[in-house]
């Protein structure tokens, strides 16, 4: 099949850069006691902690990231558990960040630990990307003493699958004229917008690799799936048009609340859903003053780790809203509650200016 | 009850009246208008608990005196469709009131007049004479910034106040205000807070009413009188806020510009101002002002103006509705502007010049940039 290719698409120099364990790192690099041990960083497990980050001798253990950290103890009774140091990680990530600097002003971090480098015009190393990339992960090396994964491509989709594929402390580099070959393997369990329920439905269409995916048309595809047909239309040909935004938008923001112990009482989660719509406000009020909300969403999660979520358009952060998401979201499974989040997401074009009328007196 | 009209001196009283007659009234009387003869005159009274109208008629002849309810719109209705200069006769026969003109013949449904809500006795603490045009006027420049429903009951009205010969007018609903303010020969002081639904009512009876009227100010009620009727409305009790602090007086920042070209700038504006909120952008520079609006699928507007405008550079963004309300409330020629900064409620008027002293103010909030 004819592969369409845009030559000013396919000119993009894109680089993924990825700290490894990257919590875990910075605490055995301060403590090089911990090195060779399994160690994560996470909440306790008495109060229902999970996983942040663990390093790959906990990996071995099956430990992942996002695991409850009791499990994390069943699979590891040896894991050496540190609690989260929010602030130290960010002065680290800081420091990192500044290094990207020196080579692009185009960087888009995505969390603290990973951020995606446009470096199509830069001049360091005669703009070689894979050289750039080279230089930035010795730097952050000698200056931090922590090791970063990399991914060059010409763009962020295969970028970020390149920097993990010589996960950890790799260079991955896919040109060009190597992404038809590269493309072809690659499962589609690995596409962005692909979460555990697409992959299912993929999987059931018996659509296991992009090659597979190739042989649907746009058509077909936006059939199947929607809006996101069109993404995987254009991923499973590493076609990605997305710019590296160096002030990306804020998207969503939320507070969440994981219990100590279930809840079973409505009384109760009302009070706490009240008490989570103080801490949401605030916090939009801190993070995200002038973006416009798009609607309001609750996820809860019962005891038995199931997981369901609600969303109402709304322009503002309404409590009575909550309220009936909740009931809506509760009525489907009623059983004791473990965790409950509210959140909003916002308008995802460029911020309106926040027109807000005020009052005369 | 007997008597003999002819068709037009019936109807217009009938359709005032008709005004306040509720139309899904809570109480079935309220349906009704009171029809009342007398020795001399002919009065009808259609009420909504709230607002009292009563028109009169000055009868030569009648032939027995009487009342009586009847349905108001029906008997507009008919008297509507009957030709022009028909001669119409009312006859309450003690069960119905039968209508008759010429060969036509209806007879309608009555309540006992016993049964009609009683007006409640007036006594006025305040009395001044006006003429209707300028009563209309102060109210026309005013009311479309009255409150709606606001929980502060007191701003879903207008306010009359009366001091130092003046009639002054007030209305705001919180994000703008209207003050209009006209000579009256009224003596002392006093404040009434008029309701909505009144306010319109009254001024689209003053449309038609030539010459004066008189005012009256009660502790809970307010009257207009003609000849020809009497509009009574109760009052809303609370306190208005105080107006006089509202209106900024400190900006130093003027800007000149004539209503009609702004207005049709803001009109083109408008079509890509965001739906819900209404905003547009303006950009002051020296003798420039530039306005801009986009809405939420990122569509632009953009209009610039050589304006009179010396302030230094300002950026202010205000619902263009209430522009617009206010444009609408000048008479044409040149508006000014007066802005303090961008947080600052904003002063509107008529551009002062030897043939104008016009008075009226209105004041707009900005919304937060």
């Amino acid at each position: 099949m004819h592969q369409p290719t845009l030559t000013r698409e396919n000119s993009r120099k894109i680089i993924h850069v990825d700290m490894d364990c990257f919590y875990a790192a910075i605490e055995i690099r301060d403590n090089p006691a911990l090195t060779g041990k399994p160690v994560a960083v996470g909440g306790s497990p008495d109060k229902r902690g999970v996983i942040c980050t663990c390093n790959y001798a906990a990996r071995k253990f099956g430990v992942h990231s996002a695991m409850a950290t009791a499990t994390a103890f069943r699979h590891c009774k040896d894991l050496i558990l540190l609690p989260v140091d929010m602030p130290k990680y960010k002065q680290v990530a800081k420091q990192i960040h500044a290094i990207f600097r020196e080579y692009t002003d185009l960087v888009e971090p995505l969390a603290l630990d990973e951020a995606y480098l446009d470096v199509t015009d830069s001049n360091h190393h005669a703009g070689s990307a894979t050289l750039i990339a080279k230089a930035i992960r010795q730097q952050i090396l000698q200056e931090e003493k922590l090791t970063a994964s990399a991914g060059v491509a010409p763009n962020k989709f295969l970028a970020k699958i390149a920097s993990g594929w010589k996960k950890p402390n790799g260079l991955f580099v896919i040109k060009p004229n190597e992404i038809d070959n590269f493309i072809k393997t690659l499962p589609v369990d690995n596409l962005y917008g692909v979460g555990k329920v697409t992959a299912q439905k993929l999987h059931k269409m018996n659509l296991k690799t992009c090659a597979d995916l190739q042989k649907f048309s746009l058509l077909e595809l936006t059939q199947q799936f929607g809006k996101l047909g069109q993404n995987l239309y254009e991923q499973c040909r590493g076609m990605d048009h997305r710019n590296v935004e160096p002030n990306r938008v804020r998207k969503s923001l939320s507070v969440e609340r994981t219990f100590a112990q279930d809840i079973r009482n409505l009384d109760d989660c009302l009070n706490i859903i009240n008490e989570l719509c103080e801490r949401l406000i605030k916090r939009v009020q801190e993070s995200a003053p002038n973006l416009a909300i798009k609607n309001q969403y609750i996820k809860i999660k019962f005891n038995d780790f199931k997981q369901t979520s609600a969303e109402i358009i709304s322009q503002e952060i309404n409590l009575d809203r909550y309220l009936t998401l909740f009931r809506d979201a509760y009525l489907r499974e009623v059983k004791p509650i473990r965790l409950l989040g509210l959140g909003v997401h916002f308008q995802d074009k460029k911020p309106l200016k926040s027109f807000l009328q005020q009052s005369l007196f | 009850m007997k008597i003999s009209i002819d068709r037009e001196t019936l109807l217009k009283p009938l359709q005032l009246v008709s005004g306040v007659v509720e139309r899904r009234q809570s109480i079935p009387v309220l349906a009704n208008a009171l029809l009342k003869s007398d020795k001399k005159s002919f009065t009808l009274t259609g009420t909504d608990l709230e607002i009292e109208l009563q028109g009169r008629i000055a009868l030569e002849k009648i032939s027995e005196a009487g009342e009586i309810t009847v349905p108001a719109r029906k008997l507009i209705d008919i008297c509507k469709t009957l030709p022009e200069k028909a001669q119409i006769d009312l006859n309450f026969d003690g069960q119905k009131v039968i209508v008759r003109s010429g060969k036509s013949r209806f007879s309608l449904a009555t309540l006992p007049a016993d049964e009609f809500p009683k007006t409640e006795e007036f006594s006025a603490t305040l009395e001044f004479k006006i003429p209707a045009t300028d009563l209309r006027s102060v109210i026309e420049k005013t009311s479309f910034a009255m409150a709606q429903q606001d929980v502060r009951y007191y701003l879903n009205g207008l306010l009359f106040e009366v001091s130092d010969n003046q009639l002054v007018a007030v209305a705001t609903d919180g994000h703008r205000m209207g003050y209009s303010s006209i000579e009256a020969k009224a003596p002392g002081m006093a404040q009434v807070i008029v309701p909505r639904k009144a306010v319109l009512e009254l001024s689209r009876l003053l449309a038609d009413t030539a010459g004066e009227v008189d005012v009256l100010f009660g502790s809970n009620q307010l009257q207009v009188k003609t000849d020809h009727y009497v509009f009574t409305t109760k009052l809303i009790e609370g306190r208005f806020p105080d107006y006089s602090k509202v209106i900024p007086t400190g900006g130093d920042k003027v800007l000149i510009v004539d209503r009609d070209i702004l207005k049709q700038a803001l009109n083109r504006v408008a079509v890509l101002a965001n739906e819900k909120h209404r905003g547009v952008l303006f950009e002051l520079q020296a003798g420039t002002l530039r306005i801009t609006a986009n809405n939420t699928e990122q569509e632009e507007a953009e209009e610039e103006l050589n304006v009179n405008y010396h302030g230094g550079e300002m950026n202010i963004s205000f619902n263009v509705t209430y522009l617009f309300d206010v444009i609408n409330a000048l008479n044409a020629g040149n508006m000014q502007f007066t802005f303090t900064n961008s947080d600052s409620s904003i002063r509107v008027e008529q551009e002062k010049s030897a043939e104008n002293n016009n008075a009226d103010v209105y004041v707009i909030m900005p919304m937060q940039l």
